[in-house]
């Protein structure tokens, strides 16, 4: 007997029960909507944090002197920074390869002193999609290129040190010597994030004042921070950076200069992939139960089917069959029950502001109270396949039923 | 070919229902003829269903042999088995005879489909053949479009279809009302005096037995008598 014959006459088989059937595809078509929204919000939602993260300072990639992680200082610097970046700005993922410089320094105004974080950055290379903190710029703008006075600080920082935009600050640092060295700046600007951290310790200066405060030369620079034009591409980047780097300098992802995001993300993502878990068992109980109830049911009939020749095989795939069936009708009513919601969520996104405000500090970030779904294809697949993995799966023993009957037994059930 | 298409030599077979031991079969010796048309009677118990089992390979003795168009079915791998059920021996059962979700010719054809013949002969023979059991128009029906008479119509055409050695038939006429089952075994009669089709059922029905050219009565699992009449 034909494939297509045995294909077709399970098709006629799951519509025999009509009514147990649509019961069975609509806890499919659910758990697969549910599936679908809640890794399509995650994957939206953690890739725009991961994003944001690489925006603060670091990349998703970061290269740096090996001893920097463990023991920031500014002697651990790394040269040839000009040629690296051009030669990493060569990878067709790679958006960005900054040179920047950051540390520690002392901030102090009249009467008042605190420590904060610098990051000197090259302005006439960074904007807001490099360097997030010059998107939120509340008061003044950027330094110009030009300008060997220019210094960006967080508006609480500025607050704490009674400064205002045009006053003067003094900063303090210690050189790659170990020597102490002391600048004037003028506020050209204030950041305000929403996030303490930045806001309330953030500095920026021109990276070739910082430069020649710390005794750095012009192809110098404590970092290269990589920008990937998506983030699952970040290890791909490290990989070929490894290879191509030598021992003098480290490559580093986000997860490992961001541990507490990453590791914040990892937590949602195995909660997800938990609940993902429990909805495919869900799906698999559901097609189970159909199925082998329908087995049962039919029993007679398989044994008549095997008596008149029917190879165990045949009946085996006969009831496998139903379940692909079951599922690729479950997979077509879930894009058709998805489509709109998920286009939906992933143009207007939902708002949780009324639960949230304006958003919320998550791991040194501020998280948008606007969520969006948008699921990258191959979770999407995975879901896809991880559907027809458990109806398949739970057809298995039905099928294994109805391949060993016996015919005597069975026949005399009628 | 020469010689029995059904032999059954010393035949028993003993069921365990749970302590006890029920002995269905004890020395059953029994041949078959091509063409004939044989009753399997007796009472509840007395073995026929089990001796039709047996001869069709959907079970195996506890002793003895049985051997189906010159095939020794104890010898047989259960692929083989199942081959022979395909292509030398029809069923026709009392109920649950048809796929309910095929029509009737798909139904009658399936046999010939497990063979592989080709879609467009096997539909042709099919047609013609439903034709010959008087369902000629109705090969496009599924079995819930059919009446009872009809569906076991349609199940000895799907028996005969693949041209058997014998076809077995368990109760044939059990769940049809009594002109239902004068048809049927018109019809049976029919395809074994012009096609030399050979019959052989299980029965308590008188008139299966009134048509039936040979009655073996068994009881307890023996012959108890082989009664073969002229014409």
């Amino acid at each position: 007997m034909k494939f297509g014959t045995i294909a077709a006459m399970a098709w006629r088989n799951i519509w025999r029960n009509r009514r147990r059937t649509l019961v069975t595809l609509a806890s499919m078509v659910f758990g697969t909507f549910l599936a679908i929204l809640m890794t399509g919000m995650g994957d939206a939602t953690y890739g725009k944090m991961i994003d944001m993260a690489a925006r603060m300072g670091n990349g998703h990639v970061t290269v740096q002197h090996p001893m920097q992680v463990q023991a920031p200082a500014p002697k651990r610097y790394i040269s040839g920074v000009g040629a690296l970046a051009k030669q990493l700005r060569a990878d067709p993922q790679v958006v960005a390869a900054l040179p920047r410089i950051s540390g520690q320094m002392m901030v102090a105004a009249a009467g008042e002193s605190r420590g904060a974080m610098v990051i000197g950055i090259d302005p006439t290379a960074e904007n807001e999609d490099t360097l997030s903190a010059l998107g939120s710029i509340s008061e003044g703008k950027l330094f110009a290129a030009d300008d060997k006075r220019g210094i960006v600080l967080g508006a609480d920082l500025a607050r704490h040190l009674g400064v205002k935009l045009g006053r003067k600050v003094v900063y303090t640092l210690t050189d790659r010597h170990g020597e102490v060295f002391s600048g004037l700046g003028r506020v050209r600007g204030l950041v305000k994030t929403g996030t303490s951290s930045v806001d309330g310790g953030l500095c920026l200066l021109p990276i070739d004042v910082l430069r020649r405060a710390l005794g750095y030369g012009p192809d110098d620079a404590t970092l290269v921070a990589v920008l990937a034009a998506d983030q699952r591409h970040t290890h791909g980047i490290a990989a070929r950076l490894r290879h191509l780097e030598n021992p003098t300098r480290s490559v580093l992802t986000w997860h490992q200069t961001m541990a507490e995001l990453a590791g914040f993300i990892d937590m949602k993502l195995s909660g997800a992939a938990f609940m993902e878990g429990l909805l495919m068992l869900l799906i698999a109980a559901g097609i189970f139960n159909a199925l082998f109830v329908s087995v049962m049911e039919r029993l007679p009939e398989f044994g008549i089917l095997s008596a008149i020749g029917w190879g165990r095989g045949q009946l085996f795939a006969l009831v496998m069959l139903e379940s692909l069936w079951m599922a690729l009708v479950g997979l077509g009513l879930s894009a058709v029950v998805t489509a709109w919601p998920y286009w939906k969520l992933s143009t207007d996104g939902f708002d949780l502001s009324a639960k949230m405000g304006e958003g919320a500090e998550v791991a040194n970030m501020m998280m948008d109270s606007q969520f969006y779904v948008r699921i990258h294809p191959e979770h999407l697949a995975f879901i896809v396949v991880a559907v027809v993995i458990a109806t398949l799966t739970s057809g298995l023993l039905p099928a294994y039923k109805a391949g060993t009957v016996n015919p005597v037994d069975a026949i005399k059930l009628v | 070919m020469s010689g029995p298409i059904v032999a059954l030599k010393g035949v028993t077979k003993t069921y365990q229902q749970g302590a006890i031991e029920v002995h269905a079969l004890r020395g059953l010796d029994l041949e078959v003829q091509p063409g004939e048309f044989t009753a399997l009677s007796g009472p509840s118990g007395s073995g026929k269903s089990t001796a039709l089992n047996l001869i069709g390979g959907l079970d195996t003795p506890t002793a003895g042999g049985v051997h189906v168009d010159g095939h020794d079915l104890g010898a047989l791998s259960r692929k083989a088995l199942s081959d022979l059920r395909r292509d030398r021996i029809g069923f026709v059962f009392q109920a649950y005879n048809l796929v309910p979700v095929l029509t009737a010719a798909e139904n009658a054809e399936m046999v010939l489909a497990l063979q592989g013949v080709p879609e467009k002969e096997r539909r042709q023979r099919v047609v013609a053949l439903l034709d010959e059991v008087g369902l000629g128009g109705m090969a496009d029906r599924r079995p819930d479009e059919l009446s009872g008479g009809q569906q076991q119509r349609v199940a000895i055409a799907r028996a005969i279809a693949s041209e058997p050695a014998v076809v077995l038939a368990d109760e044939p006429t059990a769940n049809v009302d009594s002109a239902t089952a004068e048809m049927l075994l018109d019809l049976m009669q029919k395809l074994n005096a012009e096609r030399g089709v050979t019959f052989l059922f299980s029965t308590h029905d008188p008139r299966v037995m009134a048509r039936a050219g040979r009655i073996v009565h068994l009881v307890d699992g023996r012959v108890e008598r082989d009664e073969r009449r002229d014409g």
